[in-house]
């Protein structure tokens, strides 16, 4: 067997031990759901909008404006139902009453009820009421610059000057398109809050119990070198991260409708950041001899670095000082990395120097993991 | 097929190995005895690599043991600890430490199953280890030594904690092992175990051996004498000095320790003068045992000690 087979081996094997661990499920799954879901609820920004908004339009017009009308509200973003009559049960509903079209021939005012069954979302509200508001006005626009003569007929064979009146977005780069709320970050944040803790706790008591027990000794009777089983247990530990992180990213796309952004780079950032905290775990299990100190150390680390770091809260509403303060954080740099997917639209290229902190943070990690591995109590 | 020269290694101002030599043949089963501190585990992990910081030579089937890791191959190691994983299964563990060396994994899962078989564990070979006696365990612990098939075999202690049973069985299991050819070196303190299992014995104390052989040469050392162990509250002058004087053939002093000493009489009417000449100078005496020539009490006459100090 090759090198790199050995290092995979021992690496493979520190990974199935631990998914095989009974309670690993529940720290690594289960415990962090009903964080997701708290902090989740805790920072939803009022409420979390459907991605499509559903609309029901109630529409008894007699003449054509109605249908006319209708058309124009049609987004991707919102779902249309119509109706001839008001159903029970809606989420939000719109009315056109018999008389729409003959009020707007007659150019009289007219009042439209829109209405939102209690618990609907607000924000799915507000934005279907923009869209009414901005069909209103491309409908008056036509009305103002045709409306001498039979304006559909004239509409019907002129579609070219259909919509004249249009809003076309063109915000500066890198705008906030959302608040960081809601399920959005509280998944990365739980999960990075999580990666640092059960990493640290379970792969720094690994190694320490198996240097304890011999095992660390008797991996190096076989041809496996020290540099070998060290970087089997970094391996093992990164592994370990990763994995959480895919269940956890898994379920929150599943149940939560997560938004990362672009999935891939915020991946590759909580892989990197899960080698800085593999480096971390090895060092403590290398460093520390009793158990209960390997979880204490842990369970402080990570805790200060996730509230410090952004996990539980966005960093972007502390004040200033404290997000300098945060800096030294490692959840800091994969957080904020992952609000620049998410939230700012970024790429690679904006988080690169995020990368670039946390690799040579991993990098410093594992060196002093390195020189405090022992295979001998 | 293993030469050991001039070993040594101190841990500080403690000399663990003193200039140690031995040379192993293959098919050779030798047991190493020696109290607690003589320096068993120190050698054993030299020879594994996993304790460095020595001087002197190792050579392995013609070329230095530490010259290539690909060696390690044709090592099997044996240690004190139970050093395997309790929450996997026999088979899991079998594979995962067989799954180090260069074997086929098809060749693995077959060598694995064959090796519970010998070991008395094929019924349990599912089972997580932590369910496990300490002599199965042990058992355990001893195949997955075996399991690559090595050349050279290293057991240290391995019967420390089990009972008389599981002894027994491992004991077979080294002993079948010289049988097939591998050579072996087995640690321990207890006389009986390399009486039964060893082809030949060396007697190791403070680092370096004091003497080597078959078990019936060993005992040629001390003679075809009665010997009578007598323990104490006396220290080493004092007995001395209470038996100087008596006729050297009938009585001579093999070894005298604080508290406990060895010696050998031409018949057993020499023991109550013995005791006459103890009294007389008011040492007390708490135990007396007449012994036939044997391990033992050449371990004794050789270092002084007895196995359980």
């Amino acid at each position: 067997m090759r090198r790199l087979g050995r290092v995979l081996h021992v690496a493979r094997n520190d990974v199935w031990r631990m998914v095989r661990d009974r309670p690993f499920f529940f720290w690594t799954l289960a415990f962090p759901i009903f964080f997701i879901v708290v902090f989740g609820m805790l920072f939803k920004a009022g409420d979390a909008a459907p991605a499509v908004a559903s609309l029901t339009v109630v529409n008894q017009d007699e003449g054509r404006w109605g249908a006319y009308f209708v058309d124009k509200i049609k987004a991707p973003n919102i779902e249309i139902t119509v109706v001839k009559a008001e159903p029970a049960d809606f989420t939000r509903l719109i009315v056109l009453p018999p008389d729409f079209s003959a009020r707007i021939e007659a150019r009289r005012d007219q009042a439209l009820a829109f209405k939102k069954r209690a618990g609907a979302s607000e924000r799915a509200a507000a934005r279907v009421e923009t869209r009414l508001f901005q069909a209103i006005a491309r409908v008056l626009s036509e009305l103002v610059l045709y409306g001498d003569g039979d304006l559909t007929t004239f509409l019907d064979g002129h579609p070219e000057v259909a919509d004249l009146v249009r809003v076309e977005t063109r915000f500066p780069e890198k705008t906030v398109t959302a608040v960081p709320s809601g399920f959005d970050h509280s998944i990365p944040g739980t999960t990075v809050q999580f990666i640092m803790m059960m990493v640290m706790i379970y792969g720094g008591i690994s190694v320490m119990e198996d240097r304890k027990k011999g095992v660390l000794s008797r991996l190096l009777c076989s041809p496996l070198s020290t540099g070998e089983l060290f970087q089997a247990k970094l391996l093992g530990r990164w592994s370990m991260g990763v994995l959480q992180a895919l269940m956890l990213f898994a379920v929150g796309k599943a149940f939560f409708g997560l938004n990362l952004g672009s999935a891939p780079l915020a991946l590759l950032v909580l892989a990197v950041f899960a080698l800085a905290v593999a480096a971390l775990s090895v060092f403590a299990g290398s460093l520390l001899t009793r158990e209960d100190l390997i979880v204490g150390v842990s369970v402080l680390l990570a805790n200060m670095f996730a509230g410090l770091g952004g996990c539980w809260w966005p960093n972007e509403i502390v004040p200033p000082a404290v997000r300098k303060l945060a800096m030294i954080s490692p959840a800091y740099w994969a957080m904020d990395a992952l609000h620049a997917l998410r939230f700012f639209q970024g790429g690679l290229r904006d988080i690169l120097p995020h990368l670039g902190i946390l690799l040579t943070l991993a990098v410093v990690l594992a060196v002093l993991a390195a020189r405090t591995f022992r295979v001998r109590p | 097929m293993l030469e050991i020269r001039n070993l040594t290694k101190s841990y500080g101002d403690v000399l663990a190995l003193d200039r140690f030599s031995l040379d192993l043949a293959k098919g050779e089963v030798l047991g190493l005895l020696g109290p607690n501190g003589a320096g068993k585990t120190t050698l054993i992990s030299i020879l594994a690599g996993t304790l460095g910081g020595f001087t002197g030579t190792v050579t392995f089937q013609g070329q230095s043991l530490f010259a290539s890791r690909q060696l390690k191959n044709r090592l099997g190691i044996v240690p004190q600890d139970m050093a395997f994983y309790e929450d996997l299964s026999a088979m899991d563990n079998l594979l995962f430490w067989g799954g180090l060396y260069d074997v086929p994994r098809a060749e693995l899962k077959r060598r694995a199953a064959e090796i519970l078989e010998l070991v008395e564990l094929a019924g349990r070979a599912k089972e997580p280890v932590k369910k496990f006696s300490g002599g199965m365990k042990r058992r355990l612990n001893t195949a997955i030594g075996l399991l690559h098939k090595p050349d050279l075999l290293l057991l240290d202690e391995p019967t420390v904690g089990i009972d008389v049973q599981a002894k027994v069985s491992i004991l077979d299991i080294i002993r079948n092992v010289g049988a097939a050819g591998t050579a072996v070196i087995f640690t321990t303190h207890q006389l009986a175990e390399v009486e039964t299992a060893c082809s030949r014995i060396a007697i190791m104390d403070k680092g370096r051996i004091l003497a080597q052989g078959t078990l019936d040469e060993l005992v040629r050392i001390v003679g075809e004498r009665t010997f009578v162990e007598i323990s104490g509250e006396f220290g080493a002058g004092a007995f001395s000095e209470a038996i100087q004087d008596m006729p050297a053939p009938s009585v001579e002093l093999m070894s005298a320790g604080d508290n406990l000493a060895l010696l050998a009489v031409s018949d057993t009417d020499q023991i109550p003068r013995v005791m006459d000449r103890l009294f007389g100078r008011k040492l007390a005496v708490t135990d007396l045992t007449i012994k036939s020539p044997s391990l033992e009490t050449v371990f004794l006459k050789l270092t002084g000690r007895s196995l359980r100090d």
